[in-house]
C-alpha cells in the first residue's frame, strides 16, 4: 500500500498504523497513550496528524492508512492540535516537575534530596549533598536570604520547612570532611516545569493531617520525572507556563506503594488507560467525564504485572529505589 | 425502577442478602457481559448496589473487581450508597431549565433541610437528585417522586408536592373494579403516554371508571399512546356508537361526570331519570353552569388542537390518537404488519433494499447517514451472525420523540426492525432502551410477547423460510451510549467508550459482527416505505432530506407537544402555525434544535427549513430533534452553558479534547455567568470550542462546541454584556440583585414567602431585600401583586 505523508510517497508496511510510518521514515510524532505491541484505545490527541484526504484530524496512533491516504503531520494546525492537548493535559496535572526549593537555591543544592536523606535518618548522604553544593558547608546559608523557604510549597500548607536550620543542624553534627560528597540528581532548569498551583483548604487540611516527615517536607519534586514524555513535549512545544484555569479534582500529593519498588502517584495521572488495559483485573477506571480516575482497588495490588512502569507516559507511576 | 425496599435492608440478613443474590446470579447469568443487566438486579432488589451482593458476584461470577467497579461507576443510575425511603428526581431537561429547575430543586433541598454534599433527608425518608431529562418536557418544570410525576412544579409550591405526595401515600387509592351488565354505550379514549400520566391522566382513568360505574353507562375506556398535544392534557376522545368523536382537552376528573351524561344514556330508565335529576341538581349548585365543559362550543375546545395538527403529517406517528398501543388485532386492522407481509411472501432482500434506497431517508438519530446505504453494508457481509439493534438511549435533554414511538407504536417500531433485519440477513435483534423510560421497556416487552404468539418474531416467520428474535438491553444512564459504539460496548458488558471509526459497526459491531445500528425513529417509518414503496416515500421532504421528521416542541412555546411534520417545513411555520407562537405573547428570540449537539437559531433566521444539511450549514444539528423555543426572557449565555454542562457531565472521560477540553470550556462560561470574565476569554473559548470540534474522536465531543458556537455565532453581543457584568434577561443570579421599589405597598407579602428571611419588613411600609441573605430564588417576584421587586444589574446598583 502506498500513501502520502508530507507529500512524501511511503510503503505501508502490513499493519503499520500511520504512527509507526511516519516514526519509520524520521518524522517525530508525539504520543501519550500509545505504546508499541501494547493493549491501547487512543485518547490523548498529541500524535494528531490531518487526513489531508477528508479534512479530518485523527489519532495516527490507531489510525490504519489506506491506499492513496495524504498525511499531514506537520503545518501549523496540526502542531496547534498536539500544543492545545497538552495544554489541556497540563492544566488537570497539579504536580511539580522539580522542587521548587531545589530550582531556586543560588548554590545549586539539592534541597528537596537533601531533605529526603535527612527525613529517612540518612544524615550523611544529606551531608554529602551539602558538600557538593557548599565549598564551605558550615557557613552554608548564613548569607543566604533563603529563597528556598520562600518557595517552599509547605508554605502554604502550614509553615515553610526550616531548611536553613535543619542544614546547620547536620552540618554541626557532623564534620563535612569525613563524609563522602554525593553527587545530585541533575535539576533540569531549562526544562518545562509543571507547577502544582494552589491548594484548596481541603488538600491544606489533609496533608497537614497526613504528612509528618520529620522535616515537614511535602517532598514535590516527581520521582518520575526522568522518564515523563509530557515534560518532554511540552518542552518540545515550547509551552511555559498553564494556558487554562488549573482546576482539578485529583488528590495531589498522594503517593501510594503498590509492591515493593512500584508507586502510583494518581494525581500525576493522564488517564491514557495503559496500566488499566495492560494489567488484568489490576487498575481500572472510576467514574466518568472530568472526574474520571485511574485508580487500584487493594485487593488488585497483586494483579499489576512486572514492568507496568515503562508503560506509564508520566511519573504517575514510578519506580522507587531507595 | 421498581419501588424501593430500603426499608426492608436493615432486617435484611446476611444469609439472605446472599440467597436473594445467589437468585439473581442463577437468573441473570455468570459471563463478564451481563454486568449491567445484573446490577440493575442488584439495584432493584436492595434499592443499591449492596456492598455484601457485589462481594458475592466476585466470587460467583467471571465478572473481577475492575470491570465492576468501572461500570457500576460509570452508569449514572447505579448507587453506591443507599438512598432515603422516596426517591425526588428533579428534571434538568432544558425546557425545565429554562423554566427554572435549578430553583426548583434548590427549594427542595431547602424545604427538606438537606446540606452540603448530603442528598438525604436525615430521617431517610426522601434523597433527591437531579436527572437528565424525565420527557415530560411540556409539564416543564417536572418532578418525580418515586412513580409519581408532578408537572409544573413551581419554587413556591414544593412544600405543597411534598405534603401531597405524603397525603397519597398515606391514602393508598384503592381502584373499584365493579363490571357492569350493559350494552356497551359507546367507547373513550384516554392518552396514556408518560406525559399524559404525568399530568394526572390514571386519575381520569380511574374517574372514567368510577364515574360510568355510577351512571350505569357502559363504556369502552380505551387507553391510547400518545396524541403529541402534551399541551392539552388529559385529553379524551368521546367516541358516538355512530362513530363520531368528540373531543375534551384538558379534562378535569371534576369534568367526567358531565361529560358522561350528556354523551350516554345509562342502561336502565330509573338510573335514567336519577341521573339526569342529580346531574341539574349538581349543575345548579355549582357555579360551573356558565363554564360548563360540554356547553363550550367544540370549536372553541378544539380549534387549537385542530390548528396544531394542521400541519402534521404522520407517519411514525400513524394512528395518533386511536391506535391502543398493545392492541395487536387493531394494529393489523389498520395496515400494521402488511408490509412485513409484504416482504416475506414475495420481496427478494435485495428487493426490500432497494425500496429503502430509493426512499433516501436517512438516519433519524443525529447524523442523518443514509439508512439504505447502512444496510447494504451489512448486507453484503457473509458472516454467520448479524445483529440489528433499535437504539432507543434518547439521552437529548428536550427530547422525548423516541420513547414516545415506544410506548404508543411498539408494534411499528418492531414491524420496521423486522423488515430490515430481513433485508440485511440478520439473525438478532436488540432493543435498547435508556433505563429512564420503564414504561418503553414495559410496552415493548409486552408486545414482542404478544407478536411472538402470533409467529411474527420467532423461527419461520409467517410460515416462511425467516427466522428471528428480538430481545431488550436495558441501558444504564449514560448519553454517550447513544453513539452507536459505545452502545455496543455497554452491551458487552464494559463502560460506554466509543471506538474509533472506522471500522464502523456495520462492518465490525457487536461481538466483532457487522451490526445494523438503527434509531427508533427510523425504524418506525420503515414499514411505511414498504407499504407504498420507496419512491413514494421520496415524494416527501426535500431534495436531500427525505420523509416526515419527529419533534418535540417545548420551551417558551404556547402549545408544546409532540409533533411530526414533513421535511422542509419552515422553523418559523412550526413556532407560529402549529405552537401558535411564543407563551405569553413574548417575543422569539432563538430556537434550540437538536439538544446538547445542536444549535440555536436565531428568530431572524427561523425561516429555514427542516433539513439536515440546512440546520448543518447553520451550526446547527438535526440531533434527535428537540426544538427549544426561547424567547426574549432567556439569556443565550445561560442557555450554552446549560448544555455545555450537560456534555461535560455525560462525557466518557476516555480523550483528552472532550475529557479536559469541554471542562476548560464551561469554566471559562461560568466566570462569564458570574461576570469575572475577561473580553479575551471569549476569544479562547472559542479556540478551545473550535479546536474540540474537530479534535473529538466521537460525536458527542465532535458536537459538543456546537451550542456555544452558534451562541458566539449569532450572540456574542450577550456574552460581551456579561464580561461587562450585564445580563439582560437576569438570568444569570451572580449578576442581578432583586430590590424593592416603590410601588410597595408594605403587604408583607414577600417576606412571609421569603425561604431564608432575606426580606425586612415594617407592615405598610417598603420592604427591603437584605442582598447578602438572598439566595435569588425569584419567589418574591412570584408572589408580589405590586411589581414591585425588580431585578437589577449588581454592576448598576453600585454605581447608585
Amino acid at each position: 500500500m502506498q500513501i502520502e505523508i508530507n507529500n512524501i510517497q511511503v510503503k505501508i508496511e502490513d499493519g503499520e498504523t500511520i504512527i509507526e510510518a511516519c516514526r519509520r521514515i524520521g518524522l517525530d510524532i508525539p504520543s501519550l497513550c500509545w505504546s508499541k505491541n501494547a493493549v491501547h484505545k487512543s485518547s490523548c490527541m498529541v500524535c494528531a496528524v490531518r487526513n489531508l484526504t477528508n479534512g479530518q484530524i485523527i489519532p495516527s496512533c490507531t489510525t490504519l492508512p489506506t491506499e492513496g491516504m495524504h498525511i499531514d503531520t506537520e503545518s501549523d494546525e496540526v502542531k496547534g492540535v498536539r500544543k492545545m492537548s497538552l495544554d489541556l493535559l497540563l492544566s488537570d496535572h497539579r504536580a511539580d516537575c522539580e522542587a521548587p526549593c531545589s530550582l531556586v537555591c543560588p548554590e545549586g543544592l539539592d534541597v528537596e534530596a537533601m531533605l529526603n536523606s535527612y527525613d529517612k535518618d540518612n544524615l550523611e548522604d544529606a551531608l554529602g549533598l551539602i558538600k557538593h553544593a557548599f565549598q564551605l558547608p558550615v557557613l552554608a546559608c548564613d548569607t543566604c536570604k533563603a529563597p528556598c523557604e520562600k518557595a517552599c510549597r509547605r508554605r502554604n500548607v502550614d509553615t515553610a520547612v526550616s531548611i536553613r536550620q535543619i542544614i546547620k543542624e547536620i552540618t554541626e553534627m557532623f564534620d563535612a570532611s569525613e563524609v563522602k560528597e554525593v553527587e545530585n540528581a541533575v535539576i533540569e532548569k531549562k526544562m518545562f516545569q509543571s507547577k502544582l498551583g494552589r491548594f484548596t483548604d481541603g488538600e491544606k487540611q489533609r496533608l497537614k493531617e497526613t504528612v509528618s516527615s520529620k522535616s515537614s517536607c511535602l517532598h514535590c519534586a516527581c520521582d518520575g520525572r526522568s522518564g515523563c514524555s509530557l515534560r518532554q513535549y511540552a518542552g518540545d512545544y515550547q509551552i511555559k507556563r498553564p494556558r487554562y484555569n488549573m482546576g482539578s479534582a485529583m488528590p495531589v500529593m498522594t503517593k501510594e506503594n503498590i509492591k515493593g519498588q512500584l508507586w502510583f502517584e494518581q494525581a500525576k495521572c493522564i488517564r491514557c488507560g495503559l496500566c488499566v488495559y495492560n494489567s488484568n483485573n489490576g487498575f481500572t477506571f472510576k467514574d466518568r467525564g472530568f472526574g474520571m480516575e485511574v485508580i487500584l482497588p487493594e485487593e488488585n495490588k497483586s494483579n499489576v504485572p512486572e514492568g507496568i512502569e515503562s508503560l506509564c507516559p508520566t511519573g504517575a507511576l514510578y519506580l522507587n529505589v531507595d | 425502577m421498581s419501588g424501593c425496599n430500603c426499608e426492608n435492608n436493615d432486617k435484611l440478613s446476611y444469609e439472605q442478602i446472599i440467597a436473594t443474590t445467589d437468585g439473581i446470579i442463577e437468573r441473570v447469568g455468570t459471563s463478564p457481559e451481563v454486568v449491567i443487566p445484573l446490577l440493575q438486579a442488584i439495584q432493584d432488589e436492595f434499592s443499591y448496589l449492596a456492598s455484601e451482593a457485589i462481594e458475592r458476584i466476585y466470587e460467583k461470577t467471571e465478572i473481577d473487581r475492575a470491570q465492576l467497579i468501572s461500570v457500576s461507576t460509570f452508569y449514572s443510575q447505579f448507587r453506591h450508597i443507599p438512598y432515603g425511603q422516596h426517591l425526588i428526581k428533579v428534571c434538568a431537561g432544558t425546557a425545565c431549565h429554562v423554566k427554572g429547575a435549578n430553583n426548583v430543586y434548590d427549594a427542595f433541598t431547602r424545604e427538606l433541610k438537606i446540606e452540603g454534599d448530603s442528598i438525604t433527608t436525615e430521617d431517610q425518608l426522601f434523597s433527591i437528585e437531579k436527572v437528565a431529562c424525565l420527557g415530560c418536557c411540556t409539564l416543564a418544570p417536572v418532578v418525580q417522586i418515586d412513580e409519581k410525576i408532578y408537572g409544573h412544579v413551581l419554587p413556591g409550591k414544593v412544600n405543597e408536592v411534598i405534603a401531597t405526595f405524603l397525603d397519597e401515600q398515606e391514602t393508598n387509592k384503592e381502584k373499584e373494579n365493579k363490571a357492569g351488565n350493559y350494552s356497551i354505550a359507546g367507547e373513550v379514549r384516554l392518552g396514556m403516554g408518560s406525559c399524559c400520566q404525568a399530568s394526572g391522566s390514571s386519575d381520569i382513568y380511574l374517574e372514567l371508571k368510577k364515574k360510568s360505574d355510577e351512571l350505569g353507562i357502559s363504556i369502552d375506556i380505551k387507553s391510547v399512546g400518545c396524541v403529541g398535544v402534551c399541551n392539552q392534557v388529559p385529553l379524551i376522545d368521546v367516541v358516538l356508537q355512530d362513530g363520531s368523536v368528540k373531543r375534551y382537552p384538558n379534562v378535569k376528573a371534576s369534568e367526567i361526570k358531565e361529560i358522561l351524561h350528556h354523551h350516554f344514556k345509562s342502561g336502565s330508565l330509573l338510573k335514567r331519570i336519577k341521573n339526569s335529576i342529580i346531574n341539574r341538581v349538581d349543575t345548579y349548585h355549582t357555579d360551573t353552569t356558565w363554564d360548563n365543559v360540554v356547553w363550550k362550543p367544540e370549536h372553541e375546545r378544539v380549534e387549537l388542537i385542530d390548528s396544531f395538527l394542521s400541519e402534521q403529517k404522520h407517519i411514525s406517528t400513524e394512528g395518533y390518537g386511536y391506535l391502543a398501543p398493545l392492541d395487536l388485532d387493531e394494529y393489523i386492522a389498520n395496515k400494521g404488519f402488511e408490509s412485513l407481509k409484504k416482504v416475506i411472501a414475495s420481496y427478494s432482500a435485495d428487493e426490500v433494499l432497494s425500496n429503502i434506497l430509493d426512499s433516501g431517508i436517512r438516519g433519524r438519530g443525529g447524523g442523518g447517514f443514509p439508512t439504505g446505504e447502512k444496510m447494504k453494508i451489512v448486507a453484503s457481509s457473509d458472516q454467520s451472525e448479524k445483529y440489528v439493534i433499535c437504539n432507543g438511549d434518547e439521552g437529548d435533554p428536550g427530547a422525548f420523540m423516541d420513547r414516545m414511538i415506544l410506548e404508543s407504536y411498539p408494534f411499528r417500531v418492531i414491524e420496521g426492525m423486522l423488515i430490515e433485519a430481513y433485508a440485511v440477513g440478520a439473525t438478532k435483534g436488540l432493543f435498547y432502551i435508556r433505563a429512564e423510560y420503564p414504561l418503553a421497556v414495559q410496552r415493548i416487552r409486552k408486545a414482542l410477547d404478544l407478536c411472538r404468539e402470533r409467529n411474527l418474531i420467532g423461527e419461520r416467520i409467517l410460515g416462511g423460510e425467516y427466522s428471528f428474535d428480538i430481545s431488550i438491553f436495558e441501558g444504564a444512564g449514560a448519553f454517550v451510549c447513544g453513539e452507536e459504539t459505545a452502545l455496543i460496548a455497554s452491551i458487552e458488558g464494559d463502560r460506554g467508550f466509543p471506538k474509533q471509526k472506522p471500522p464502523f459497526p456495520a462492518v465490525e459491531g457487536l461481538n466483532a459482527m457487522p451490526t445494523l445500528v438503527n434509531n427508533v425513529e427510523t425504524l418506525s417509518q420503515i414499514p411505511f416505505i414498504i407499504r407504498n414503496g420507496g419512491d413514494k416515500y421520496a415524494e416527501i421532504g426535500t431534495e436531500n432530506s427525505k420523509g416526515t421528521k419527529v419533534f418535540a416542541l417545548a420551551g417558551k412555546i404556547k402549545n408544546g407537544g409532540l409533533i411530526e411534520v414533513p421535511m422542509g417545513i419552515s422553523l418559523n411555520q412550526i413556532v407560529e402555525e402549529i405552537g401558535g407562537g411564543v407563551e405569553g405573547g413574548e417575543k422569539l428570540k432563538a430556537v434550540q434544535v437538536g439538544g446538547p449537539s445542536g444549535g440555536c437559531i436565531p428568530a431572524h433566521l427561523c425561516d429555514v427549513h427542516v433539513d439536515f444539511d440546512s440546520f448543518n450549514q447553520m451550526g446547527a444539528m438535526m440531533g434527535s430533534g428537540g426544538l427549544v423555543v426561547l424567547s426574549e426572557s432567556d439569556c443565550m449565555v445561560d442557555v450554552a452553558r446549560y448544555f455545555l454542562s450537560f456534555t461535560c457531565e455525560e462525557s466518557c472521560g476516555k480523550c483528552t479534547f472532550c475529557r479536559v477540553g469541554i471542562r476548560r470550556m464551561l469554566d471559562i462560561l461560568d466566570n462569564i455567568c458570574q461576570g469575572k470574565a475577561k473580553l479575551e476569554d471569549i476569544d479562547t473559548l472559542e479556540e478551545l470550542a473550535n479546536n474540540v470540534k474537530i479534535s473529538s474522536l466521537c460525536g458527542l465531543g465532535k458536537t459538543a462546541p456546537n451550542p456555544v458556537l452558534t451562541t458566539l455565532k449569532y450572540f456574542r453581543h450577550e456574552y460581551e454584556e456579561h464580561v461587562n457584568g450585564v445580563c439582560k434577561t437576569g438570568k444569570c443570579k451572580d449578576l442581578i440583585n432583586y430590590v424593592v421599589n416603590d410601588a410597595c405597598i408594605g403587604c408583607t407579602k414577600c417576606a412571609k414567602a421569603c425561604p431564608v428571611d432575606a426580606i425586612q419588613y415594617e407592615p405598610y411600609e417598603k420592604h427591603s431585600i437584605q442582598l447578602n441573605d438572598c439566595v435569588k430564588c425569584g419567589l418574591c417576584v412570584d408572589v408580589c401583586e405590586f411589581d414591585a421587586i425588580e431585578k437589577r444589574a449588581v454592576k448598576e446598583l453600585v454605581k447608585e
